[in-house]
């Protein structure tokens, strides 16, 4: 299935609030990703960043507030319509097809939004070449290394041709070294897809490298929103969340 | 090259239905009896892992669709002139009518997939222990309907009557035909999405596979194929309900797990190594006589090593005997 090409098309969450039991997790919320560019959605813990990309995603639903994705509202779709859609997510906790090959595991993701086995199967070889997962492919994916079966979780995101991606901290575990090619990589999924990519991660230098701009929540309402420089910048932040000796030593 | 490793894939599994029927033909007729039933039971148990071993949830109520298969093709293959006195309660649209084996057959299979269908509607929105317990209720029902329901069949009775078509021939054909139904599936966009769901319900969803939808068209599939070798079985044995309830759930879900619940091959491995034991089994609690010493078990023993069997496998080998991995026979 050839997803529709929109330039200017976005991914909005509206008002969001969600609460467990008493405890509120986001309290209207409101959050915008457009096609081909790169939002950097940071917070400290509970701050409220994956209950929202699970809102976003369908994995659960807001107590209020709306979602939608380009002139649709999406708020009670299931994931698996989101996915066909052309929202992708990862997980923050490795989730996968682990007695499954590598490559069936990129093949699936593929025939999942309707692709056929043929299209599926030169998916998979693109992707895993591209993201040095080929020699891996006949393996099962139980047997990948931790960064490994990060990579995997965002060729399987890739192989759905999506018009918006979360990434929930997708670098966690990478070794220092593979940061510069995975910014590499996101960057490609924006600007080679066009594709609007929701970027979580603890790694302020790949946030601040290469997204076009930030969310900052803490503890569940949006705290600011901005440049990166302009985020760098500012003290709520710096108190919140970065810390005052990051502000110092700028 | 993928397409030679698929084969590998439903080569193994092929080659054993056809060594184990060719083997049957080198005994006497009274053995060749137990080949055969092997090779229906293969059919059952491939079935049984088209739903269970691709969804990875338990079904304690896949022998109903075997035995409402076995009903279609008993009751429309038994000749018309002796219905009304095997049957006399038997629904008109029913007792006028005769068909043939292999459409009795093919009917078997579609009315199994059917049932299996409506059955699933509601059923595949479970999961996990309240499936399981669901699918049994659904046993029990489907077993009540056909013991109490005289107009569908013999009720109490035993089915008679019915031509007994299939042999070794008829049954390899049959456990071979379900066994490339099971591998084409298995290679299907629904089998590998269905897989995706065994492995990550989440991970899959997000991949845009609905669960319910693939569960649903699995079951249905595997509904159809249970019809089909009902149907066999009715044609090798006069059954009544009891031969189709509780025995053959739990000699069935021990053959896929002993063999490898998540695979093919572990299906047929399964289902012909425990049917070897419980053949023997079941000749020795007749008495016999093996390299002089005269043996005489009583009566329950096979159910009773059977389970030990299941139990042990579980225990030091959960994946089964194959590991739940497809073999190659040609390996690179």
């Amino acid at each position: 299935m050839q997803l529709e090409r929109r330039p200017g098309e976005s991914l909005r969450a509206s008002a969001i609030s969600r609460s467990f039991d008493g405890v509120q997790a986001l309290h209207g919320v409101d959050l915008e990703v457009r096609r081909g560019e790169v939002v950097g959605l940071i917070g400290p813990n509970g701050a409220g960043k994956s209950t929202l990309v699970n809102v976003l995603s369908g994995f659960d639903h807001p107590d209020s507030g709306t979602v939608t994705l380009g002139d649709q509202e999406i708020t009670r779709w299931t994931p698996h319509r989101r996915g066909r859609h052309g929202l992708a997510r990862t997980f923050q906790h490795t989730r996968g097809f682990r007695s499954l090959s590598v490559r069936e595991n990129v093949e699936v993701s593929a025939l999942g939004v309707g692709a056929g086995p043929r299209v599926a199967a030169a998916r998979a070889t693109d992707l895993l070449q591209r993201l040095g997962l080929s020699r891996y492919a006949d393996a099962p994916a139980s047997a990948l290394a931790h960064g490994d079966e990060r990579r995997l979780g965002v060729a399987r995101a890739l192989a759905m041709e999506p018009r918006f991606v979360l990434l929930d901290e997708p670098a966690a575990g990478l070794p220092e070294a593979e940061v510069p090619a995975f910014a590499e990589l996101v960057r490609s999924v924006r600007d080679d897809h066009g594709a609007g990519v929701l970027l979580i991660d603890h790694n302020m230098a790949l946030i601040m490298e290469i997204s076009d701009r930030i969310h900052v929540l803490d503890r569940g309402r949006t705290l600011a929103q901005g440049a990166p420089a302009e985020i760098r910048g500012n003290l709520d932040v710096a108190a919140a969340y970065l810390g005052e000796t990051a502000v110092a030593e700028e | 090259m993928k397409r030679f490793a698929d084969l590998q894939v439903l080569a193994g599994p092929a080659v054993l239905v056809v060594v184990a029927a060719l083997l049957g033909t080198t005994v006497s007729v009274s053995t060749q009896g137990y080949f055969t039933d092997a090779l229906v039971k293969v059919a059952i148990v491939v079935a049984l892992y088209v739903f269970v071993g691709n969804s990875g949830v338990l079904s304690f109520g896949h022998i109903s669709f075997v035995a409402v298969g076995a009903w279609t093709a008993g009751v429309l293959s038994v000749p018309a002139s002796e219905k009304p006195a095997i049957m006399p309660n038997l629904a008109h649209f029913l007792r006028d009518r005769t068909t043939g084996n292999l459409s009795s057959l093919a009917l078997a299979a579609l009315v199994g997939g059917v049932c299996a269908l409506i059955v699933a509607l509601p059923l595949m929105r479970l999961s996990g222990l309240a499936a399981g317990i669901a699918t049994f209720a659904v046993l029990e029902i489907t077993h009540n309907l056909l013991r109490y329901e005289e107009k569908i069949g013999p009720g109490l009775n035993t089915f008679s009557s019915v031509p007994e078509t299939t042999g070794l021939r008829q049954a390899a054909l049959g456990a071979l035909f379900v066994v490339v139904v099971a591998f084409a599936y298995s290679r299907s966009r629904f089998g590998r999405l269905l897989r995706a769901t065994r492995e990550d319900d989440a991970a899959a969803r997000a991949v845009g596979a609905s669960v319910y939808r693939q569960r649903l068209i699995a079951f249905t599939i595997s509904g159809a194929l249970c019809g089909l070798a009902g149907g066999l079985y009715v044609h090798l044995l006069p059954l009544n309900t009891e031969t189709v309830y509780l025995d053959l759930t739990f000699i069935t879900l021990a053959m896929l797990v002993v063999g490898g619940a998540t695979s093919l091959w572990g299906a047929v491995v399964g289902a012909l190594a425990v049917s070897a034991i419980d053949s023997g089994l079941a000749v020795a609690e007749n008495g016999t006589s093996f390299l002089g010493w005269h043996i005489d078990l009583p009566a329950g023993t096979r159910v009773i090593v059977v389970g030990a069997l299941m139990a042990t496998v579980l225990i030091l080998r959960p994946s089964g005997l194959t590991g739940g991995r497809e073999v190659k026979l040609w390996p690179r």
